[in-house]
Formats: structure tokens, sequence, C-alpha cells
């Protein structure tokens, strides 16, 4: 499933030339994909495949603060939060279709990413996580005591399936889905645009050196609020679909350990990875499932998989290991043997990681 | 990206063939008990797995149901409403399990609701509380108080039997704590008592200094606490070094033995409306309150009892039912009144138990009987 | 009322404080956020627990506690923590380390003791002391009285001992440090071990104050005290005492005329005004920026 978003990046790569193998191997994919839920035939495996997708949005988006701009947010789980409950208060009060109440939902989260990212942005580090971590706490708080629009502890019950033309999408007929595919592969593409775009690269200046960042021209507060943003809207789509397909939402939905499930996943799958965000995904969602036969120790084993991951290989599953020549702009002639230290320039040719 | 593509294709047969495992016919009628076992609730998850193991048990012992053997399916949803939605998809895909007890806090209970719903095999939570829990359909059922009868109980305590007039409210902020306490409220003016102050705290609170001040200042007599053990413990003993005079009421659902041995002496006298009452004479609850102490070593509590007895209203069901069929059964629940440690317990259209209290207080160290 | 929300309040603030400085030591020596902290706290008031039961009274239990927690405060040190700065891994490696250990003492102590609510037996307690209509119990008192003294003999080793020297010393530049011959991993691990020491202490006092014991209780003040030691300036000890001050009083304030639902926020809402303000904290250094 995640694999149609991969073979995104391929195609805008390979437009040119696609061999014919290749064409091939991508209609096998996309089939493979879209014949997915008839493969396995199993809502349960389905709906862990669909929360495998609301997490890959999530740490997709994410991944472009963290990953990209280089700025730990220890409370994305509030930009969850609050897609889900704004979709779902439209819907249930005004019995708006789904299909309008989340695009409004993730604009709403993006609101609220711009308010916070604004003035807290230009906080470093460990300030920054805390803020982060502090405003998550405060968003929670809101949906508890603001009875009256979000049903305090009560919750969000009830909350209508997206219609489709008159078509309900449930779990049973493989509409929540493909529609959970549409939405990571919208996902997907909009953050591969932008990270290979001016904006990207000069997200990636500023993670690995603010200050040389500044140097270079780069309004390093604007590129981080455009991360911020981006990011919250996207988390806020995932909100809004989360809460369609559980159908009830309460404050105790969206913790502080929701907040580090996702950068987990950023972190595991590998920062500055497209495709690292499928799989850690993928391992980390499916993790308590599979080690089900372990029972209560299966946190302690959760716990053991971070730490020995951030020991043996802390740049993620993904993460750096491809380290690709610099393309150079057409028209730019390198003459190396008119350099002295030749040695140099290609080791500085070669060390640009692959950031895809 | 042959690799790829190779790698997914293994993944699918693997998990394909993992499903196709589970629709493995067996002669075993199974039941599925579902709770936190990990996280902050674990203590409430094991005591639903053990109380319905004894109970299943017992049943096995007396040569199982229909002459078939019982078996039990536990899992883990660490109290947490994504998981638990998952998990219903597994249990409903098991052919062989024909009913669910369980998930513990009403919001975990509501995410997997609509999954057995439509899947049609009975639930049954001890401890879900919300109000519309049991709205999701006809297949839903709560073997748990139904707070207004016993808030009304609760209130009778506290303006009647402890005759105290000036009534504070300490609710916990969860679905339960808020309907009740808004209850509580509209009935200690119908009691002609009088609420004097309500203050609310977050589930976890440990420290109730500014809401003691605030109760104490009020002029408060009598605090009915709308919340669990853990809370009304230190609540109490925090109170009484304040106010050695204070009364205190509380809920069924704080009724457990941890109570006294967290608050010892401060815990003296504080009342309870409960449905569970460890000594009581009754040969069906001695049995079991000495069964699963045994057992496990520990007292159950009253949400303890409450999961034994939805195991044995399910075994029930599916003997007199005559066959194990998931919907047959759920028919038989709306007809059957079932003798149990909770009293008699039978379930109203909505799928709600009506249940009979008992008043209870702490005396010496111990729950007794309010006479 | 006003005046007795006020001693609620410090009181509260004393045990934020309590566990903030745990924070502050590791923050002041790595730079590194030790999300661990709040369950090596919880392990601390467990371990204190087991012994007390055990009929050992309180202070030789205090000191068990003590010790097992310091050097639980090692282990995690030496086994998660050290091998990353041995390859010089990017900060975020270790936050995730830490908070991976957290994962796995917290589900331990809950595997090993119960997630259920303990009892601890009361400090100190010699009932209530009445000033002016206000009322602070005794056990108020000694645990304002162990936190000055906590914080008095934290302040005196770090500022009058040849280790503190060593601690300032690693602190403004590591490697310069071990050139000048200390031994920063003794340092390290040293203050390791008074972070964990620190935490087995505020474990026992508020275990012995409120008299419950449980495995999730340091989460949600541990994450307070992470904000009280921020707030204060992080990595600097008098900042911790002064923004656990500032976080227990706001809180007590908020939970008895906002509401109880909007206690635990008010500490993260005033965290986040004064880091606007004052992005380092209240007592926070600037960090010149070298290139």
């Amino acid at each position: 499933m995640e694999k149609i978003s991969l073979q995104f990046d391929r195609i805008k790569e390979k437009m040119n030339f696609i061999k014919p193998n290749k064409k091939r191997d991508f209609l096998l994919l996309a089939t493979l994909i879209l014949a997915l839920p008839y493969i396995i035939n199993s809502q349960y495996l389905l709906r862990i495949v669909i929360m495998i997708g609301v997490y890959s949005i999530l740490a997709l988006s994410l991944g472009l603060v963290t990953g990209y701009a280089g700025q730990v947010s220890l409370g994305h789980a509030a930009f969850y939060a609050i897609g889900a409950y704004f979709s779902a208060v439209l819907s249930v009060n005004f019995g708006i279709s789904f299909f309008i109440t989340a695009p409004i939902a993730a604009i709403a989260a993006a609101i609220c990413g711009l308010l916070l990212g604004l003035p807290t942005l230009r906080l470093s580090g460990t300030y920054l996580a805390i803020t982060t971590l502090g405003f998550c706490e405060v968003v929670r708080m809101v949906l508890l005591n603001w009875e009256k629009v979000t049903n305090g502890p009560l919750g969000i019950n009830r909350i209508p399936r997206p219609s489709l033309l008159g078509f309900d999408l449930t779990l049973a007929n493989n509409g929540m889905y493909y529609l959970m595919v549409f939405f990571l592969v919208f996902t997907t593409v909009v953050m591969l645009a932008i990270v290979r775009s001016k904006i990207g690269r000069a997200m990636m200046a500023i993670r690995e050196d603010e200050l040389a960042a500044t140097m270079m021209g780069i309004k390093t507060t604007t590129y981080k609020v455009i991360a911020f943003v981006v990011s919250a809207f996207f988390s806020g789509l995932a909100g809004a679909f989360y809460a369609h397909m559980i159908r009830f939402i309460d404050p105790n939905t969206f913790t502080f350990d929701t907040s580090i499930m996702i950068l987990s996943i950023v972190i595991l799958g590998g920062m500055g990875t497209i495709k690292g965000m499928f799989l850690g995904a993928a391992i980390l969602v499916s993790f308590p499932e599979v080690l089900r036969f372990l029972q209560e120790y299966r946190f302690v084993v959760y716990g053991m998989v971070l730490v020995l991951m951030m020991r043996f290989r802390p740049q993620g599953i993904l993460g750096g290991q491809k380290k690709t020549a610099y393309k150079l702009p057409k028209g730019v002639i390198v003459d190396i043997n008119s350099n002295n230290s030749s040695i140099e320039v290609r080791e500085a040719m070669n060390t640009v990681e692959e950031v895809i | 990206m042959k690799k790829t593509v190779a790698l997914l294709l293994v993944v699918m047969l693997v998990t394909s063939m993992l499903a196709g495992c589970q629709s493995q016919a067996s002669d075993k009628i199974k039941i599925a008990v579902v709770g936190p076992l990990t996280g902050d609730f674990a203590e409430y998850g094991t005591g639903f797995k053990n109380a319905v193991e004894l109970q299943v048990e017992e049943w096995n012992r007396n040569g199982g149901v229909l002459g078939r053997e019982i078996e039990l399916v536990v899992f883990d949803d660490k109290n947490n409403g994504e998981e638990a939605a998952t998990i219903a998809e597994k249990i409903v895909a098991d052919k062989d399990i024909k009913a669910v007890i369980g998930h513990f806090a009403s919001g975990v209970c509501m995410a997997a609701s609509p999954t057995y719903q439509e899947a049609g095999i009975v639930n049954i939570s001890p401890s879900a509380s919300h109000p519309d829990f049991t709205k999701e359909g006809d297949f839903v059922f709560r073997n748990n108080t139904v707070i207004n009868v016993e808030a009304e109980f609760a209130v009778d305590l506290a303006v009647n039997t402890l005759d105290k007039k000036k009534v504070g409210i300490l609710s916990v902020k969860t679905d339960w704590g808020t309907g009740t306490a808004e209850i509580t409220k509209g009935l200690v003016a119908q009691a002609e008592g009088m609420v004097v102050d309500h203050q609310e705290v977050v589930d976890g609170t440990i420290d109730f200094g500014p809401n003691i001040t605030r109760l104490n200042e009020a002029g408060a007599d009598v605090i009915i606490v709308v919340a669990m053990y853990n809370t009304l413990a230190p609540f109490a003993t925090q109170y009484k070094t304040v106010n050695p005079d204070i009364e205190l009421v509380g809920f069924s659902n704080a009724y457990s033995q941890q109570l006294i041995e967290l608050a010892k002496e401060n815990a003296e006298n504080i009342h309870f409306p409960t449905i569970f009452f460890h000594g009581s004479t009754d040969e069906t609850v001695a049995s079991f309150v000495s069964a699963y102490e045994s057992k496990y070593g520990s007292s159950p509590s009253s949400l303890t009892a409450q999961a034994y007895d939805s195991a044995g209203i399910v075994l029930k069901a599916i003997e007199v039912a005559g066959k194990a069929d998931r919907k047959v059964m759920k028919e038989e629940l709306y007809k059957m009144t079932y003798p149990g440690v909770t009293g008699e317990t039978k379930f109203d259209q909505a799928g709600d138990a009506v249940k009979i209290f008992t008043a209870v207080k702490i005396e010496n160290g111990r729950f007794v009987e309010v006479q | 009322m006003i005046l007795q929300q006020l001693i609620n309040g410090l009181a509260l603030g004393m045990v934020y404080a309590l566990i903030a400085v745990g924070y502050s030591l590791v923050f002041g020596i790595l730079r590194l956020v030790n999300f661990s902290h709040g369950s090596v706290y919880a392990f601390g008031a467990h371990i204190a627990m087991v012994f007390v039961g055990m009929q050992f009274g309180i202070i030789p239990a205090l000191i068990l506690s003590i010790i097992f927690t310091g050097v639980l405060g090692i282990a995690i040190d030496k086994i998660a923590l050290a091998p990353l700065r041995a390859k010089k891994s990017k900060a975020i490696a270790a936050l995730i380390t830490t908070i991976g250990v957290s994962y796995i003492i917290q589900n331990l102590l809950m595997i090993v003791f119960g997630s259920q609510t303990k009892f601890f037996p009361k400090l100190f307690d010699y009932g209530n002391v009445h000033i002016g209509g206000v009322s602070i119990s005794t056990t108020q008192l000694f645990i304002f009285g162990v936190s000055l003294a906590l914080l008095l003999l934290l302040t005196f080793i770090i500022r009058k001992t040849k280790i503190g020297l060593a601690m300032r010393a690693v602190e403004q530049n590591p490697k310069a440090a071990n050139l000048m011959g200390i031994d920063v991993d003794f340092v390290i691990t040293f203050t390791f071990f008074l972070g964990g020491a620190s935490a087995a202490i505020a474990g026992t006092l508020i275990s012995g104050y409120y008299q419950v014991v449980y495995p999730t209780m340091g989460f949600l003040a541990g994450l307070k005290a992470f904000s009280a030691a921020v707030l204060g300036g992080i990595g600097i000890l008098h900042g911790s005492i002064v923004g656990g001050l500032i976080v227990g009083v706001s809180e007590s304030y908020a939970a008895a005329f906002l509401g109880g639902g909007y206690r635990d926020a008010v500490a993260f809402v005033i965290l986040i005004i004064v880091l606007l303000v004052k992005p380092t904290g209240l007592f926070g250094k600037k960090g010149v920026v070298k290139v």
C-alpha cells in the first residue's frame, strides 16, 4: 500500500525513461495495493493496515518538521486531536459531509500550527520540545473542559461515516481503505514536492546548521513556520480520518503516548526520509499486535527496541544509508583539474546524502 | 524495485495465512475477555481476567456448557480505544468466540462496541458507565450499576443515614464522574440537602489540598466522592488531617479492599452503596470470595465481581439457549434473570442491568452492612 | 483562603522542585533531557516501600533506596547513554533512549509490583500547626525543610567540593575539562548517581506525604517537574526550586478558582508564556553560540 507513494517519486524521477520492466513492476505494485483488501481478506488485518496508513500520514507530517527542518516536536498529537475534534464536531452538530469537514479540520489544525509556531519557533532544542509538549497538554485540557463544544470527558459519539454520493464508506466494504490510500498518496506527493523544492532544501540547511543557514540568507523562522503549518495540516487530516473511522473520540485518545509514538516512527524509519516513514509506521503500529503473545511484557520490549535502535542505528532503518554524488545544475562545469586539492572536491561531492 | 514487490508479496502471503489460521474450527466454546493488562489501569483488567477465569474454571469442572469445554481467550487493550477497536476486529473474525466480556473505560468500550454490534456478537462490559454505551445496539450490554439509581442511594446515605445536610461533592473528570456528579447535585436538592461546593479533579490526582480547602471553607459536613479507591483513599487521608469530623460517602466503584489498606484509620465510617458485599452471608458470594482469595491472593472488588457475574450470565445464556449461537444467546440475555454474586441481574430493553443496592460502611477496618 | 491556598501550593511546589532538581542536574552536565527521570523517581519510591515493608525503619529504607536508585541512574547511563556519547550521536537519539528506558522501568515496576495504588506510611506526622487561621501540617514543613537541605547540600557539592568543580568544568567544556585531567566519564557517572539519589529522596518523601505509591506516579509529576525545571532555567539548581514553587502555587490557585480540570494545564501555560518572554527560563544564562 505504502509502496504506491514510493512509486510516485520513482515516476517523477524516471518519467523520461521508464524502462519496460519498470513499468511492469509499477503496474504490478499498483494492482497489489488496490487488490490488497481482497488478498488479505480479514477486517482485523485491514484495520491494522489502515492504522499503519494513518500513522504514516502523521509520521510524514512530523517528518517534515523533525526530519527535514530539524525541530523536535513532542506534541504532535495536539494537531491530530484538533483535526479529529473539528471534523467530528462539525459533522455531528451540523450534519456536514466528511469530505467538507476534513479539509476544514485540516485547515483549522494548520491555523493552530501557525499560532503556535509563530511565537515558539524562535526557541531552540529542548525549549521548543517542552513547549510543544505543553501545548499538547493544554489542548487536551481544553478538550476535556470545553464541555459545550467538545462534550468534555464524555467524548463525541456516533460520528457519521464518510459518505460518497450516498454510499457509506465502511471497513467492511473497503471504502475506508481506499480513502486512506487516497489521503496517503496525497500527503506523500505534497511532502515530496516540498522536500524537493527550494523550501525543502532550505529546511535541510536549517537542520544541518541553523547558523550557517542564516548566514546564507535563509529566513530560518519563516521556513520553520512553513514546516510546522504544513505538518499541522496533514496531522489534522489524519485526525479527521481517524475520527470518522473509529466513530468515537474522547480526550484520552490523544495523549503524550501518541506524540511519542509518532516521533518514534520518524526516528525509527529514518529522519529525513520519506519511505522510512512507511516502514517505521508499519513496524511500530503492528508491533503491539505481533507481540501480543508477550502479554504484559510487550511494552518492556517496546522500550528495549527504542533503546537498542538508538544504540545501534540512531539514524533509523532507512536513514543516511545512501550517499550519492551531488548533481550540479545544468550548465555548471567544474574543472576538477584546475583545482589543486582534487581529493577534497571529490569528497565534498560524495558527502551529500541522498535525502529521499 | 523487484525486491520491494517480492517483499510485499511475501508479507501478504504470510498475513493471509495468519488470517486463515484464525478461522480454524474447534469443538470448544470460546469466550473472550478484554481489558487493560498493561498501562495505568492494568489492575482492573487483571481483575476482569481473574474473575472470568475463575467462572470458566467452575463451569468446566461441572462439565462445561452444552457438554463442550469452555476456552477463555484473553486480550490486552491497554485501555486504548485504537487498540480496542483493532482487537474487536480480531475477536469477531473468530467464529468460535461467542461473547465478549470487557473493555474497561467507557471511551474504550465505545470505540470497540460498533464492531461488536455490526458483527452481531454479545458484548457485556462490567464497568462501562457512559449513558450512551448501550445505545449502540441490541448486542451491547452493561453489567454495571446505572448511575442515577446508585446516586440516589448515595445521596440518601449522606442526607438521611448520616443526617448531614451540607453536602460537598468531589468528582473525577471522566465520563462517569462528571455525569454522576451532575445527577447527584439534583438529587441532593430533592432530598432537602444543600450542595455547598462541587470540586472536580482530573483522574490520577493525588494532591487534594486546594479542593479540601475550598470544600472545608464552604462548610461541608459530608462529601460525596465520585471516584475510584485510588482517589478516595488519599482524599480521605488528607481531609481528615484538616477536619477529622468530616463524613464521606463513596460509590460502588471505590468498593475495594485496597481502600482500607491505603487509608487505614481514615477510611473509618466511609459509607457506600454497593451491589457486591464481601461479608455477605449468601453462599454464592462467600464461596466466590474464598475461591478468589485462595487463587489470586487478593480480595475481589466490586468491578471484579461484576466481571465474574458477566461471565456467568453469558454461559448461562448459552446453556438456556441450547446452542452456542451468537444471536440466539442475545435473545436469551434479555429474557433471563441471573442470580449471581452481585445480586439478581436482569437486563432492561436498553441492555442495562437493573441492580439492587446494599449499604455498607467501613468499621474497625472492615466492610460491614449498614443497618 | 488565599493564604491557605498559597501554603497548599508551596507544599506541592516543593514536591515538584524535588523532582525537578534531578532533571536539572543531568541537563546541566550533558544538555540532555532525561525523560526516564520520572520513572526513576517511581522506582525510588517503590524500593523505599519494599524496605519499609520489611520493617527496616524509614531512615535505613531511605538510605537503601538512595543507593539502589543511584545505581539505577548509573546503570541507565552506562548501558544506554554512554555508548551514544561514544558514537557522538545526535541529541535526539539520547532523548528517545531515555523515553525507551522510562517505558522499560515503568512497565517492569507494573509487572513486579502490580499497577494498583499501594500504601506508604506517613513520614514525620505530628499533626497540624495553626498560624493565624492557616493550617500547615508538620509533614509539609518537614518536606519543605528536607528539600531546602537537599538543595543546599547539592549547591555545596557543586560550588565547594572538588568533584563539584569538575562538574562545572565538564558543563562548560567537556573536551577542555578532559585535557585538564578531569575524568569526564567519572563526573558523568557521579552526576547520574546524584540524579538517581535525588529521585529516591523525592520518591520517598512524596510517597510519605501522600501515603500512596504506584508505578505511573512519575509520569505527570515528571512532566510538570520538567516544565518547572525549564521554567526556572534548566541546569540551574535554585531555578528548579523557584520554578517548582511557581508551578505548585499556580496549580493550587488554578484548582481552587478555575476548577480542577484546568489544573494540569496551568503549569504548561505559564511555562509557554515565560519561555516566550525569556527563552532560557527565569534564571537561565544565554548561551553563546560559537562558530
